[in-house]
């Protein structure tokens, strides 16, 4: 029976950085759903593994005028130059351990195929990649609440956010279960974004229409007429991806009515943003 | 540099006069290397072959011997205790509550394995420790529902004929990987007969590419 | 033939010729590399089928629905439960990573026995009746006032059966922790009457005026607030948040007020001033005010006019001004107190401001606004049958008013004035101010009995130690206070049997309370704390066990509270903070970690910036331009007139000039590695500093040194 791949997904993601508290849920809500390992100092964060990380961002002016916001940042999922596909993990990885799903759009990651070259966590412009340094280790009796929907990873090997693919999974199951072709919005949320106390996360898929994160996001269909390797940049002036012109063409999109927030979201030369900042997708607001 | 320049000089002449000494077994010589190499050929290949295997695997016996063909005929199919559940994953070896569906309390015959089951599990509450031939890796993700519901395969296509057999046969362990010998195959060169020979990714990808045109991506199958 | 080196050339050559057209070395290699991708000692979690236990969070006052996730009945996930009146979905990450406290294998898992230094493992049984042995020499002695119990709070069951031990006993001595709930009721006495408390309808205000509650900092019931704030855009509501450090809360407000320490009342009262003085009051609210309206006016105006109050605070005159218009003009102003968490050291006289603003322009039991109503009381506990002990001890004086005054009594005397102690549910040698006298005091009493499921603070110094279950184990009524607008009460269900030799702490009071035989005993006779429970809650048990909870109160309260201005037209003293150092060293509320006696799980701990905890090291945050040259990320050595500390040092334009922040919740010294020994507990740089109308902790910081290490 032939079937599948006849409707491809594009599963993304909208972070409200005017709603995210910093509270740390989403993170929290990852590890314990993706049996992230914790170890005695977790403080060093360069080997601190965290498939989220919620970062900190300040406008960098003096006190009482220094404002901060904190970004949420999972793996981007990155469609790579003119979305064909081509991220920038994927086209390192010489153990095809990770690739591309065009069916979902999700970058995968086989800890039992990765062999620890670390070309991928170089090539990555997010930092959404941890290298296991040390084989994990649960104290006495707490691997009791490891999950079997996600294989724990071992020493050696690369491992980073998934969008709790394994979800997707249960959800599809659940629907060959009852005959359903496809599964709704809500069968499949991520960890991170059913845990985030104050609603700053939409999970979806982008090309559906009806998904809430594609009527936040509106893509454009087109690629950017300014550089063509840009497709997918969002009509919503208040949305924004990070790095966005290189062309890495993430599925993680940002929303904030903050223009400094919006520009902390790529470098600039100075002036620059002045004149860019007009295009659709990063026009100039509050 | 020159003091090795100076040994070789020095080996040279000794190897020189050795050969010359040589010269005249020097077929002989050959001759036997060629057997030697033969017989060691046929040894070495006949044990890699045939011993190899043996050495391989070491076999274990299951708890107890189970009956397929004498439950599927009295259920009349597979599912009703190799079920999915109804959030659609596969409930795999059925549990001893499944078991007890039908069993209750009493042994419903009279072979000396159901009173096994009946005295060592049943009554001590405790689940059998069925040693599973079909056992993948944690790292695999495997949807029967997308199998046996959706593209509508049975359950032999990857399984077998395991319905109709009377007896359990012995699980073969490799003991390198602890997983059962059914995964590579009983052929140790991974000749497979039948689409239930083997289990490897390949094979998942093969009928896959037949199937669905692609072999898939890797978290279709991976977690 | 002679058998060469040819020959055995050929003989190896053969042999590897015929191994590498043999199926070996393709079999060892797939072999080999599925044997180095499963390591036997990488733990493969058990697959089986998923169910979802409903339960209620009780880590913290906010009492959030959960939902733990099994696999064949062994919890792997806990997340927020959708439909759940208070959070509706969300969880907080204290709540998520709850599974790692069930399974911590530092847990007590026994009743212990401090022997000598140590502790020794004993049964259940003879725990019990050590424990009821000890207490009955002091009924014997006819001192039975000399039990004092301590718990973290005054509400649900649990705490009912130790209020009624210690009645049915013969003691005053109850003692609860001081948290955002008492703060509501006091603030509620002081305005309105006894018996009240309070709540916010922060779901509904449109312009939230908050003196240093962290909305978004863990106050309340934080998914409830953090859902509360997120809703802020769409509804167009306004949040301005005033404090002295850019928090969080203060980053996601519309606008932000540094002020300096402290000075928050004189901000509040400075408002009204400007309310009283430009008309802009609710003259129908105000019409009802009793205590002295116009002397509290004429008060306001000699001290609080807008430059007064500017010079106090450090907030501009015309900012105030502009404030206070834009409050008052509000459609659904609300004023929220509670700095931080709201459960730290608090001041009366600044709560009590802060809520004059609600009644000034008339938003209280209005949507939007302040609800002050009658605490829900949903408890039926039969009469306590007391004999002639019980009676005479019980109506004694309690040893101090509040927890401080306890621990200075217990400090002071020579002669134990308490000479039995119960600990449930709190960590006072953790949590309160200056850890250092009230470790002493504990030490003064000479029989502790700690009911934690941790060796904390607290519990370390303890004589016996009876084991509670986490509450994922526990039956247990959890009732929600924190300032919601709604009261509701969830029942914590067991999600999984217990995993070490504990107990539901209802049952250890009644099996101490039955050990003590004759009339206690008669006042425990239920079998056991499930049946206690079903009996006690019997108005709202079909609710509770069908639901899984009970609203008891939602919606705006249909009486309206009189307003008594007395308090305050009086003009309390307030406090000043200890020490004479040029800067104001504050306590920080992170929402990841958790300030009260319980330290943070790894997944929390490991989530903490390292501008909060590097390595081992607290970091201090501080204003580059009053950081005396020290160096961002640079070590330093921070004094108080209580003691000094090594800290490190982050550069923090959020802070204001003069104030240096340090997170609490840090510098726990449990035998769990992944949370304890890192940085310090700021509370052990803090000294207590009472309120002398309140007689409160009012000590929200003290003054500090940095300097080079």
């Amino acid at each position: 029976m032939k079937q599948e791949n006849n409707k491809a997904h594009k599963f993304g993601m909208v972070i409200d950085l005017d709603k995210c508290t910093g509270c740390g849920s989403c993170m929290v809500s990852c590890m314990s759903e993706n049996n992230v390992p914790f170890k005695e100092d977790e403080s060093n964060k360069k080997d601190s593994i965290t498939w989220m990380r919620v970062y900190k961002l300040t406008n960098g002016k003096s006190f009482p005028d220094t404002e901060i916001v904190y970004m949420p940042r999972p793996c981007q999922h990155c469609g790579g130059k003119g979305d064909h596909g081509h991220s920038p993990c994927v086209s390192v990885c010489p153990a095809t351990a990770t690739d591309y799903g065009y069916d979902t759009g999700i970058v995968s990651q086989i800890y039992t195929r990765c062999f620890g070259c670390r070309y991928c966590m170089g090539a990555c412009p997010y930092h959404a990649r941890y290298f296991n340094w040390w084989d994990p280790k649960w104290p006495e009796g707490m691997e009791k609440y490891l999950s079997p929907d996600v294989s724990p990873r071992m020493r050696g090997v690369v491992e980073k956010c998934s969008f709790c693919y394994h979800r997707y999974q249960a959800a599809r199951d659940t629907a060959y279960y009852e005959d359903r072709e496809d599964i709704e919005e809500h069968e499949y949320q991520t960890a991170c974004a059913t845990a985030c106390p104050a609603g700053a996360i939409v999970f979806g898929d982008l090309n559906n229409p009806e998904h809430m994160v594609h009527q936040i996001v509106k893509p454009d269909p087109h690629p950017d007429p300014y550089n063509k390797d840009v497709v997918g940049k969002s009509r919503n002036p208040k949305v924004f991806r990070l790095l966005e012109r290189l062309g890495t063409n993430p599925k993680v999109y940002y929303l904030s009515e903050r223009e400094w927030v919006r520009k902390a979201g790529d470098n600039y030369l100075d002036g620059e943003w002045d004149k860019i900042k007009n295009h659709h997708g990063s026009s100039s607001h509050g | 540099m020159s003091e090795i320049e100076n040994k070789t000089e020095n080996g040279s002449t000794e190897s020189a006069g050795g050969c010359a000494a040589k010269d005249t077994e020097d077929d002989k010589g050959l001759g036997l290397g060629v057997i030697f190499f033969i017989v060691a050929f046929v040894v070495c290949f006949l044990s890699g072959t045939l011993l190899f295997p043996k050495l391989l695997y070491s076999k274990k016996e299951q708890p107890f011997n189970f009956n397929h063909a004498l439950h599927v005929g009295e259920t009349g199919d597979c599912e009703t205790c190799h079920f999915l559940r109804e959030d659609g994953s596969f409930a795999g070896i059925p549990n001893l509550e499944t078991c007890l569906d039908c069993h209750a309390e009493d042994a419903l015959g009279e072979t000396e394995d159901e009173l096994v089951f009946v005295e060592e599990y049943i009554v001590k509450g405790k689940e059998v420790p069925w040693l599973i031939y079909s056992r993948q890796p944690d790292c695999v993700f495997f949807s029967h529902a997308a199998h046996t519901k959706t593209a509508g395969m049975d359950c032999v296509t990857c399984h077998g004929p395991i319905g109709e057999s009377t007896s359990l046969k012995p699980y073969e362990e490799n003991r390198i990987t602890g997983y059962s010998r059914d995964i590579w195959g009983k052929n140790i060169w991974g000749i497979k007969k039948h689409s239930w020979d083997r289990m490897k990714m390949d094979d998942c990808a093969e009928c896959h590419k037949e199937e669905t045109g692609h072999q898939g991506y890797c978290f279709q199958c991976h977690k | 033939m002679k058998v060469d080196r040819r020959s055995f050339l050929g003989l190896g050559l053969g042999a590897a010729a015929g191994i590498a057209v043999s199926p070996v070395g393709l079999k060892l290699t797939d072999d080999s590399s599925i044997w180095s991708q499963n390591w036997p000692w990488t733990p493969v979690p058990v697959d089986g089928q998923v169910n979802y236990e409903n339960s209620v969070c009780s880590l913290c006052p906010g009492s959030c629905g959960i939902s733990v996730r099994k696999i064949e009945n062994r919890p792997v996930k806990i997340e927020g439960l959708a439909g759940y009146p208070v959070n509706d979905g969300g969880a907080c990450l204290h709540g998520i990573a709850g599974l790692q406290y069930l399974y911590d294998p530092s847990r007590v898992k026994t009743p212990l026995k401090k022997n000598g230094d140590l502790f020794e493992k004993i049964s259940w049984d003879e725990a019990i009746s050590l424990v009821a042995e000890k207490l009955s020499e002091i009924r014997k002695k006819g001192t039975p006032e000399r039990l004092a119990c301590i718990a973290d709070k005054d509400m649900g069951s649990v705490s009912g059966l130790f209020q009624r031990l210690l009645k049915s006993f013969g003691s005053p001595n109850f003692y609860t922790m001081p948290s955002l709930e008492s703060y509501l009721e006091l603030t509620a006495a002081a305005l309105h009457g006894e018996g009240l408390t309070m709540g916010f309808d922060l779901e509904n205000a449109d312009y939230v005026l908050s003196f240093g509650a962290g909305i978004i900092e863990g106050w309340g019931s934080p998914v409830s607030c953090f859902k509360a704030n997120a809703s802020r855009k769409e509804r167009h509501a306004q949040l301005v948040q005033i404090e002295p450090r850019l928090s969080n809360t203060a980053a996601n407000a519309d606008q932000w007020i540094p002020i300096k320490p402290g000075t928050e009342a004189d901000l509040a009262l400075g408002l009204c001033a400007v309310i009283l003085n430009n008309k802009l009051f609710d003259s129908t609210a105000t019409a009802d005010f009793r205590g002295g309206l116009n002397k509290f006016a004429a008060n306001l105006q000699r001290n609080y006019s807008p430059s007064k109050t500017a010079e106090i605070t450090g907030v501009k005159a015309d900012v105030i001004e502009k404030l206070a218009t834009v409050f008052a003009k509000a459609k659904m102003p609300l004023a929220v107190f509670g700095k931080g968490r709201g459960d730290g050291a608090q001041s009366l006289k600044e709560m009590a401001a802060v809520h004059t603003l609600n009644c000034l322009v008339g938003n209280i039991n209005k949507k939007g606004g302040a609800f002050v109503q009658a605490t829900a009381d949903y408890l039926e506990f039969p009469d306590e049958s007391m004999d002639d002990i019980a009676e005479k001890g019980f109506v004694k004086t309690k040893t101090g008013r509040y927890i401080h005054q306890l621990i200075e009594k217990v400090n002071e005397s020579s002669t134990p004035v308490i000479e039995a102690l119960l600990v449930y549910n709190a960590n006072p040698c953790y949590s309160l101010h200056d850890s250092k006298t009230v470790k002493q005091a504990l030490g003064k009493i000479p029989f502790v009995v700690s009911f934690s499921s941790f060796l904390d603070e607290t519990a370390k110094q303890a004589d016996i130690i009876l084991p509670s279950h986490t509450f994922i184990e526990r039956l247990e009524d959890v009732p929600t206070g924190a300032g919601l607008a709604k009261s509701v009460v969830g029942l914590a269900k067991p999600a999984t049997r217990p995993v070490f030799d504990t107990k539901n702490p209802g049952d250890t009071v009644i099996l101490i309370a039955k050990a003590l035989e004759g009339s206690i005993a008669e006042s425990f006779e239920w079998e056991s704390y499930e049946e206690c429970l079903e009996s006690v809650t019997a108005g709202i048990w079909d609710s509770l066990s069908e639901e899984g909870f009970a609203v008891l109160s939602q919606g705006v309260p249909l009486n309206s509270p009189s307003v008594n201005i007395a308090y305050l037209a009086d003009n309390p003293a307030g406090i000043s903070f200890q020490g004479d150092f040029e800067h104001t060293l504050i306590p920080i509320d992170n929402m990841r970690l958790i300030s009260g006696g319980t330290a943070a799980s790894p997944f929390a701990v490991k989530t903490v910036a390292d501008t909060v905890l590097k390595g081992r090291d607290s970091v201090v945050e501080i204003n580059p331009q009053t950081a005396n040259g020290l160096k961002d990320g640079g070590t330093a050595i921070l004094t108080t007139p209580l003691g000094s500390a090594r800290i490190k040092v982050s550069l923090n334009q959020g802070m204001m000039p003069g104030v240096i922040g340090m997170v609490q919740g840090l510098g726990h010294s449990f035998d769990n590695k992944y949370v304890s020994n890192k940085g310090i507990n700021v509370n052990d740089l803090i000294g207590p500093v009472i309120e002398s109308g309140s007689g409160l902790d009012a000590a929200s910081g003290i003054r500090a040194k940095i300097s080079k290490a």
